[in-house]
C-alpha cells in the first residue's frame, strides 16, 4: 500500500473546480495521477472535494428545526419511534436481561439483594448510591471477590471517572473488620501521606447501601502476581524489581511510622497504577491490617508470606510485613514464590533449609506453636542462643517429618520443591540469566544478584529483631542503586546505650524488656489472648477504643523497639497519630453502623487536635538519607527537616537552628524525662559522640542533634501533661503517657475517659510539634534519587493494564543502548541492569506475541502489543546517588570479590540520554504482522470489558486496582 | 435547499433518481446478478409514523440507467423497517431462482422475492412475552455462513438465529446498554455498538467474553452505526450520535482510532465501505453531502480531507455502496433514492 498518497489527487493536483460537474475531465485527469491496478473512485457525479463554503443557505441550520436523522430515531429514539407509529406499543427496559456480576445471583438475604452468601447482587448499571451525598456509582463490572465480598469497577459521572468499589458482606464480622480497614486507611491517607507519595492505595469514600458497606477507593491496575504470570512465571528484570522494592518500601515505611501492620503483604496486593508514566504501584488490601500495638489475630498472612514469628505464634510487628516484603521481592526476582509452603510445617521447612538456620531461641523459648515444628533438645543459654541462631546452639531442633507425623498424627504436607539449590546463595546466583546475555552483561548481573541477596538476607531474616526496618532497608544498594561492595550493615534504628542511661527503663512499667536480653519481653499477656479472640468479636472494641488499649501492648512496643531496633519511637509517636481514625478524612459515614461508628468518632475529635505534621513529620524522615543512623528523624519535625533537605544536598544537616536548640537546653531533661528520651541517649549520649559512631558520620550528626531539640521540647511538654495524668501508668514520658492514656479508655464505653484522656495526651503534643506544616517541605524522592522515575519514563498515557505492563517492557527497553559507553564501573553495573531487563523484556513481550495463536491471552496482552503511536524517546537516567564514599571505606570484610566492582564509589554517574531502539517494541506486537484471521484467535480471555480477567486464583479480591 | 445545482446530475449517464411516494429510511441492492437478469433488485423501505410501512422492490437498470418498481413486488411492513437485506449469496440459497430479503423491525422476518410475487418465510420472534417487545436496531447477515443472522436489539442483547432451521442460536447480553448495530466480521465472529459507546467484538467460539475494541470518549455517547471493511476486516467504522465524525478503527489498536474523518458539516447518518476496495469508505450525513474517503497511510495534521463529494441537497439518511456493483453507490434523502455512479 503505497504509491498514492491523497494528496496526490486530493486537493492539490485537482485545484478546486469548484462545481465542476463535468465528471469526464476530472475523471481522466485523476486517472493519470492514479496507478492503474488499484481502485480509485472516479470523478463522475462525485466532484473533488472542496471545504465547505458558507454560502449563506446552510443546510444544517436548516436541520436544528427539523426532526432528528431517521438512524437516530431507529436507534436512540426507536421506543419513541414505535410508539409514534402504533400507540399501543409497549416496551419495558426491566424485561430486559440483566447481567448478573454476582454469582450466585438469586436473591434470598436481605430482602432479595443479596445472596445466599451475604453478597449484593451487582448487575451492569447497578447505582451504589452514597445517599448522604448523593453520589452515585454505577457497577460496570466485577474487578474481584473475596471473603469480605465483591470489588466493583464503578462509574462515578460526577467526576468523569472510574473507582473500585468493595463491597462489603451484609454480615456484622465482615462489616466491622471493613470499618477498621476504612479506618485505617483513611488515617494514611490523610494523615500520613497526603500527598500521596508513599504508594498506598487511596480511600475515596464509603458509605452505607442496601446494608452494605461500600468502599471506594482509587482504580488500580493489575496486581504483581497477575504481571509475573503475563511474564510466565519467569522473573523480571533486576531494575524492575528494584524500582518496585523502593517503592514499597516507601509505603512500608509509611505504615511502619504510623504503626500499621497490613498482615496479609504479597504480590496479589501490590497493584500497578493505571495509566501513570513513571512505573508505579500501590498497596492495597488493608481488610486485614490492623495496629502494631493491637496485634489481635494469629492467623495472619498468607501462607507463603508469613513470617516465622506468626507461623511459630509469637508476637509480631511490623517487622512481618518486611518478612513478606523480602519473599515478594525474591520472587518478583524468580517469578515464583520462594517458600511456597504447602503446609505451615512445609513452610517452615523450606525456610530453614533455604535460608540456613532457624528463629531464635528466645522466640522458640515463648512462641506459642513452638512444640508444633520443633522439640527441646537442651537448654543453652538463652542469652547467648538468642543472637545465634544456629540448630547446633540452639536449644531447639526443628522436627523431621517422621517426627511431626508422629506428633500431630498425620503426615506433613510438602510441596515439591521449584529451586534445586537449595540455598538462598544458590537460588540467587544460579538462577538461569536470560539468553543470548552477553559475558559482560552476566557479570554486571551477577554483581547486582550479590547486592540483591544481601538485601533479600536482611529482610527474610528469622530473628525479627534483626530484620531490616524499612528505612534501613531502603537505604541498602540493592535499592539506591549504589555499587554494592560488601555486605550492608545497616546503621541501628535504636542505637544501643551505655547503662547509666538505660537506668530510667526500669521506671517503665513494662518498658525494659530486651529481646536481646533473652528476656523476653513479657508483654503482658496482650498477644497471648489473641488466639481466643474471634476476628469480629474483638473489632468494635478494638474501635471504640481503638487505638486504644494500649498500655501493655505499648509496652511491648518498647521491648521490641529497644531490643530491634523496631518498634522504634516512631510508632508510638504515631499511635498518637493514629488516634484519628476515621475522623479527619471528612468522609461521610453513613450511620446504618451500629455501635462500632460511635469509637471512631469520638477518636474523631481527638484526632482533630492532632497536628497534622505529626504524621508527616515522621514519614518523610524515613526516606531522607540522614535519617538513616537512629531513626531520629521520626522525631524530627518537618520544618527542622525541611531546613536540612533545603541547606544540604549532601545530606548534611541544617547549620543552627536545631542545634542551637539541640544544645541549648534539654538534654538534661531529656535523659531525666522521656523515654525515647533515653533511648536516644543510648546511642549518643551527646550529639558529638553521635558523630563517631555512625558509619557515614556527616548524614547523621546532625540530624541527631535536630532530634534532640525536639524531644527536649516535646519532652517538657510532655512532662507537664504526665503531671496532670491521673493515671498511674504514666509516669515517664509523653509517648508512653499517650499509651497509657489510651489504655485507660481502651474499654468501648468509657468515652469519656477517651475524650479527656486524649486531651492530655494531645495537648502537649501538640505544643511539641506546632511547627510542622510539613507537608511541602516534603522532598520528591526524585530530588535525592534522580533514578527513582526517569527509568521508566513511559511513553503514553495508557489506562490499559497490559499496556501498563507492555510499557514497562518498553521502557525498559530503551535501556539497552545505554550498555558499552559508561567508564565507570558503578556505571556499567547499572547499565547491565538496565540493559537486562531490556531484552528481559523483550520476551515477554514476544511471549505476548505468541498468544496470538493460543487462547490464554488476554485481550489486554494484546493491547500491549499494538501499542502504535511512539512518542517520545524516553530517558533512561541512570543517576548513582552520590554514594557515600565513607561508607564504602569503612566497610571492612568484603564478602564476595567482585573485583573490579568495588571502587570508585562516588562516581557520579551524570545521566545518559539514550534514544530508545522505538522499532523493537512495535514490533512486538502479536499482530504487528496479523494477517486478517489474527485477531481472533487471541481475544479469548476477557470479560465483556477491557480489563483482564478476573484470573487471580489465589488472591481475595482482584486488584482494587 | 438548493436542488438545481443537481439537476443536471440527475440526467447524466452516472446518476438515476427515483422518487418514492414515502420517505425512505431503509434500502438494499440484491447481490443476485444473475438470478433476475437486467433486472438488479433494490428493495426500499419507507419511513411512516404508522403501524404501516411498506418495502418496495426496485429494479435498477444499469444500462438504460432506470429505476422502477416491480410489479408485485411490495409488502407492508409493521414500522418502519430498520434495515432491509438480500441474500448474501443467492447463488447458495435453498430456492433457485429466488431471492431472499430480511427485514428488521418489531421482529426479523424473511421474505421470499419471486418474479412478480412476494411471500413472506418467516417471522423470527425470540421475545419472551407476547405484550411487550424489544424492537431490533438492526441485523447482519453473515456472508461465509448465509444461515446465519445476526440481530441487534435494545434489549442490550444480540441473537444469532439459524435462519434454515428457524431457531435462535445464541442470545448475548453483548452491552450495557442497547445495542444498535451489528455487524459480521467472519462465520463466527461479530462486532456490535451500543448506546454505552463501544465497540465490542464477540466470537461465538467463546461467548463469555468480548473485547472492547472502541469506547467513545464521553461514556455512554452512542454509536449507532457499525461498518466493517470486508476487504479488510482489520479496518472497521463507526458514527456517534449527533457527531459529524466517521471513527475509523483498527481492531489491532484497540481504543485509538486510526482516523477520525470529520469533513460532514452535520451530524453523520450512514456509512459504507467500498466493496473493492480495502481504503475506500463513503460516508453520508445530514448536510446532504455523500463523501468518499480514502485511509491515508500517514494522517495530516489538519486531519483528513475527503477525496471527493456529492451533494444531495437533502439530509442523507441512508448509503449503500452495491457489492454486485461496486460502481454504484445508493443513498436515500427525503422520499429520493439516487444511484451515483463512482
Amino acid at each position: 500500500m503505497d504509491e498514492v498518497s491523497v494528496s496526490d489527487n486530493g486537493g492539490e493536483s485537482q485545484p478546486s473546480q469548484l462545481a465542476v460537474v463535468g465528471s469526464t475531465s476530472s475523471s481522466s485527469s485523476s486517472y493519470s495521477a492514479t496507478v492503474a491496478e488499484r481502485w480509485r473512485p472516479r470523478q463522475m457525479v462525485f466532484c473533488s472535494y472542496t471545504p465547505f463554503l458558507d454560502n449563506g443557505g446552510k443546510p444544517q441550520t436548516l436541520r436544528v428545526v427539523v426532526r432528528r436523522p431517521f438512524v437516530t430515531r431507529l436507534t436512540k429514539e426507536i421506543v419513541d419511534t414505535y410508539q409514534l407509529c402504533n400507540p399501543r406499543f409497549q416496551y419495558s427496559e426491566t424485561l430486559n436481561p440483566k447481567r448478573f456480576l454476582t454469582t450466585p445471583s438469586i436473591g434470598v438475604l436481605n430482602d432479595g439483594n443479596d445472596n445466599a452468601n451475604s453478597d449484593l447482587i451487582l448487575t451492569v448499571n447497578y447505582a451504589l448510591v452514597n445517599l448522604d451525598t448523593q453520589r452515585r456509582y454505577i457497577v460496570k463490572d466485577i474487578l474481584g471477590h473475596g471473603t469480605f465480598g465483591q470489588v466493583a469497577k464503578c462509574w462515578v459521572a460526577e467526576t468523569n471517572s472510574f473507582v473500585a468499589v468493595k463491597i462489603i458482606k451484609n454480615q456484622p464480622a465482615y462489616y466491622q473488620q471493613a470499618l477498621v480497614e476504612v479506618s485505617i486507611l483513611t488515617t494514611l491517607n490523610k494523615k500520613f501521606d497526603p500527598e500521596d507519595k508513599h504508594h498506598i492505595v487511596r480511600i475515596y469514600d464509603y458509605f452505607v447501601y442496601q446494608r452494605h458497606l461500600c468502599i471506594a477507593f482509587e482504580l488500580l491496575d493489575t496486581n504483581l502476581y497477575e504481571l509475573i504470570k503475563l511474564n510466565h512465571f519467569r522473573g523480571l528484570s533486576l531494575s524492575i524489581v528494584q524500582l518496585f522494592s523502593k517503592q514499597i518500601l516507601r509505603g512500608l515505611a509509611l505504615m511502619k511510622d504510623a504503626g500499621i501492620i497490613h498482615c496479609d503483604l504479597k504480590p496479589e496486593n501490590i497493584l500497578l497504577c493505571t495509566s501513570v508514566k513513571p512505573a508505579e504501584i500501590k498497596i492495597i488490601d488493608f481488610g486485614s491490617a490492623c495496629m502494631e500495638d493491637r496485634t489481635v489475630y494469629s492467623y495472619i498472612q498468607s501462607r507463603y508470606y508469613r513470617s516465622p514469628e506468626v507461623l511459630l505464634g509469637y508476637q509480631y510487628t511490623t517487622a512481618i510485613d518486611m518478612w513478606s516484603f523480602g519473599c515478594i521481592v525474591a520472587e518478583l526476582f524468580l517469578g515464583l514464590p520462594l517458600f511456597p509452603g504447602a503446609s505451615e510445617f512445609d513452610l517452615l521447612r523450606r525456610m530453614i533449609k533455604i535460608l540456613g538456620g532457624q528463629p531464635p531461641d528466645y522466640i522458640l523459648n515463648e512462641a506459642k506453636n513452638t512444640g508444633k515444628f520443633f522439640k527441646f533438645v537442651g537448654s543453652v543459654s538463652h542469652e547467648e542462643s538468642g543472637s545465634n541462631p544456629t540448630s547446633r546452639s540452639s536449644a531447639y531442633q526443628a522436627l523431621t517429618e517422621e517426627e511431626y507425623e508422629v506428633r500431630e498424627a498425620k503426615k506433613p504436607v510438602v510441596g515439591k520443591e521449584y529451586f534445586n539449590h537449595m540455598n538462598l546463595e544458590a537460588i540467587v546466583s544460579k538462577y538461569p540469566y536470560r539468553k543470548n546475555l552477553p559475558e559482560e552483561d552476566i557479570l554486571k548481573e551477577s554483581q547486582v544478584r550479590l547486592a540483591l541477596l544481601d538485601f533479600l538476607r536482611g529482610l527474610v531474616e528469622f530473628d525479627p529483631a534483626k530484620r531490616w526496618s524499612p528505612l534501613q532497608a531502603s537505604k541498602h544498594p540493592f535499592v539506591t542503586g549504589e555499587p554494592f561492595t560488601c555486605p550492608y550493615r545497616p546503621a541501628p534504628e535504636t542505637p544501643r546505650m551505655p547503662v547509666s542511661q538505660n537506668v530510667k527503663v526500669d521506671h517503665h512499667p513494662a518498658g525494659g524488656h530486651w529481646f536481646a536480653a533473652g528476656l523476653s519481653p513479657n508483654v503482658s499477656g496482650r498477644n497471648r489472648t489473641w488466639q481466643n479472640s474471634p476476628h469480629y468479636q474483638v473489632l468494635p472494641y478494638a474501635h471504640a477504643g481503638s487505638y486504644g488499649s494500649l498500655g501493655s501492648l505499648g509496652s511491648y512496643n518498647d521491648g521490641a523497639g529497644l531490643g530491634s531496633s523496631y518498634g522504634s519511637y516512631g510508632d508510638n509517636n504515631n499511635l498518637l497519630a493514629f488516634y484519628s481514625p476515621v475522623g479527619p478524612s471528612g468522609m461521610n459515614f453513613y450511620p446504618h453502623s451500629g455501635p462500632a461508628v460511635r469509637g471512631p468518632s469520638s477518636d474523631t475529635r481527638r484526632i482533630m487536635q492532632l497536628p497534622h505534621g505529626n504524621g508527616l513529620g515522621v514519614s518523610p524522615g524515613n526516606f531522607v538519607p540522614m535519617s538513616l543512623g537512629t531513626s531520629p528523624s521520626q522525631f524530627t519535625p518537618p520544618s527542622s527537616y525541611g531546613q536540612m533537605s533545603s541547606g544540604s544536598p549532601g545530606h548534611y544537616g541544617p547549620p543552627s537552628p536545631v542545634r542551637g536548640n539541640c544544645h541549648g537546653s534539654p538534654l538534661g531533661k531529656v535523659a531525666a524525662v522521656s523515654q525515647y528520651h533515653r533511648r536516644k541517649n543510648w546511642g549518643y549520649p551527646g550529639s558529638a559522640q553521635s558523630q563517631e559512631m555512625l558509619p557515614s558520620p556527616h548524614w547523621h550528626g546532625q540530624p541527631t542533634e535536630g532530634i534532640f531539640c525536639i524531644q527536649a521540647e516535646g519532652n517538657s511538654n510532655n512532662f507537664g501533661s504526665t503531671s496532670l495524668q491521673p493515671q498511674p501508668n504514666f509516669s515517664v514520658s509523653t509517648r508512653r503517657h499517650q499509651k497509657g492514656a489510651s489504655s485507660t479508655s481502651a474499654g468501648p464505653s468509657s468515652a469519656h475517659n477517651l475524650v479527656s484522656s486524649s486531651k492530655f495526651g494531645c495537648d502537649p503534643k501538640v505544643r511539641g510539634q506546632e511547627t510542622p506544616e510539613p507537608s511541602n517541605l516534603l522532598p520528591d524522592p526524585g530530588d535525592w534519587d534522580p533514578n527513582y522515575s526517569e527509568e521508566l519514563l513511559l511513553q503514553e498515557d495508557n489506562s490499559d493494564v497490559s499496556s501498563m505492563s507492555s510499557e514497562f517492557i518498553k521502557s525498559v527497553h530503551l535501556g539497552q543502548p545505554l550498555v558499552s559507553s559508561d567508564p565507570f564501573v558503578g556505571g556499567r553495573r547499572f547499565n547491565s541492569i538496565s540493559n537486562a531487563s531490556s531484552s528481559h523484556s523483550s520476551q515477554r513481550s514476544s511471549g505476548g506475541s505468541s498468544l496470538g495463536e493460543v487462547s490464554s491471552p488476554s485481550a489486554h496482552e494484546t493491547r500491549g502489543g499494538y501499542i502504535h503511536s511512539v512518542t517520545k524517546a524516553p530517558y533512561f537516567m541512570p543517576h548513582l546517588v552520590q554514594g557515600s564514599p565513607s561508607r564504602l571505606g569503612q566497610q571492612p570484610v568484603q564478602r564476595f570479590n567482585h573485583g573490579k566492582a568495588t571502587s570508585t564509589p562516588g562516581a557520579e554517574w551524570s545521566h545518559a540520554k539514550v534514544q530508545p531502539p522505538i522499532s523493537s517494541f512495535n514490533s512486538g506486537g502479536p499482530h504487528s504482522a496479523g494477517g486478517i484471521g489474527m485477531p481472533w484467535g487471541r481475544r479469548s480471555s476477557h470479560p465483556v470489558t477491557n480489563i483482564p480477567p478476573t484470573y487471580r486464583g489465589r488472591k481475595d479480591y482482584g486488584r482494587i486496582a | 435547499m438548493d436542488n438545481s445545482s443537481q439537476e443536471p446530475l440527475l440526467r447524466s449517464e452516472n446518476s438515476v433518481t427515483y422518487d418514492c411516494p414515502y420517505p425512505i429510511y431503509s434500502m438494499a441492492f440484491s447481490s443476485s446478478a444473475a438470478s433476475l437478469p437486467r433486472r438488479r433488485p433494490i428493495a426500499v423501505g419507507s419511513f411512516i409514523e404508522e403501524l404501516n410501512n411498506r418495502v418496495d422492490i426496485l429494479s435498477f437498470d444499469e444500462e438504460t440507467l432506470s429505476v422502477k418498481p416491480i410489479p408485485g413486488l411490495s409488502f407492508d411492513h409493521p414500522y418502519p423497517p430498520t434495515k432491509l437485506m438480500f441474500h448474501p449469496k443467492p447463488a447458495a440459497s435453498l430456492i433457485k431462482a429466488t431471492d431472499l430479503l430480511a427485514s428488521s423491525g418489531d421482529y426479523l422476518r424473511l421474505w421470499e422475492v419471486r418474479d412478480s410475487s412476494i411471500e413472506p418465510v418467516i417471522t423470527l420472534n425470540n421475545s419472551k412475552t407476547s405484550e411487550f417487545c424489544a424492537p431490533l436496531t438492526s441485523f447482519d447477515w453473515n456472508d461465509v455462513e448465509p444461515r446465519r443472522i445476526g440481530t441487534s436489539s435494545i434489549d442490550t442483547t444480540c441473537t444469532i438465529w439459524d435462519i434454515e432451521k428457524g431457531v435462535v442460536e445464541t442470545q448475548l447480553i453483548a452491552h450495557d446498554k442497547e445495542v444498535y448495530d451489528i455487524a459480521w466480521g467472519e462465520a463466527g465472529v461479530f462486532a456490535s455498538v451500543s448506546a454505552d459507546g463501544s465497540v465490542r467484538i464477540f466470537d461465538l467460539r467463546d461467548k463469555e467474553h468480548s473485547t472492547i475494541i472502541y469506547e467513545s470518549p464521553q461514556p455512554d455517547t452512542p454509536l449507532l452505526r457499525l461498518a466493517w471493511n470486508k476487504q479488510d476486516l482489520r479496518y472497521m467504522a463507526t458514527i456517534l450520535m449527533d457527531s459529524n465524525k466517521v471513527v475509523v478503527l483498527d481492531i489491532r489498536s484497540p481504543t485509538m482510532p486510526v482516523a477520525e474523518l470529520e469533513r460532514h458539516q452535520a451530524s453523520v447518518n450512514a456509512i459504507a465501505w467500498a466493496p473493492q476496495s480495502a481504503r475506500h469508505i463513503c460516508s453520508g450525513g445530514d448536510d446532504g453531502q455523500a463523501l468518499i474517503w480514502e485511509l491515508p497511510t500517514v494522517a495530516g495534521p489538519n486531519g483528513i480531507d475527503p477525496m471527493s463529494m456529492y451533494s444531495a441537497g437533502s439530509e442523507i439518511n441512508q448509503l449503500q455502496w452495491s457489492a454486485a456493483q461496486p460502481d454504484w453507490i445508493a443513498i436515500a434523502f427525503s422520499n429520493k433514492l439516487q444511484l451515483l455512479r463512482v
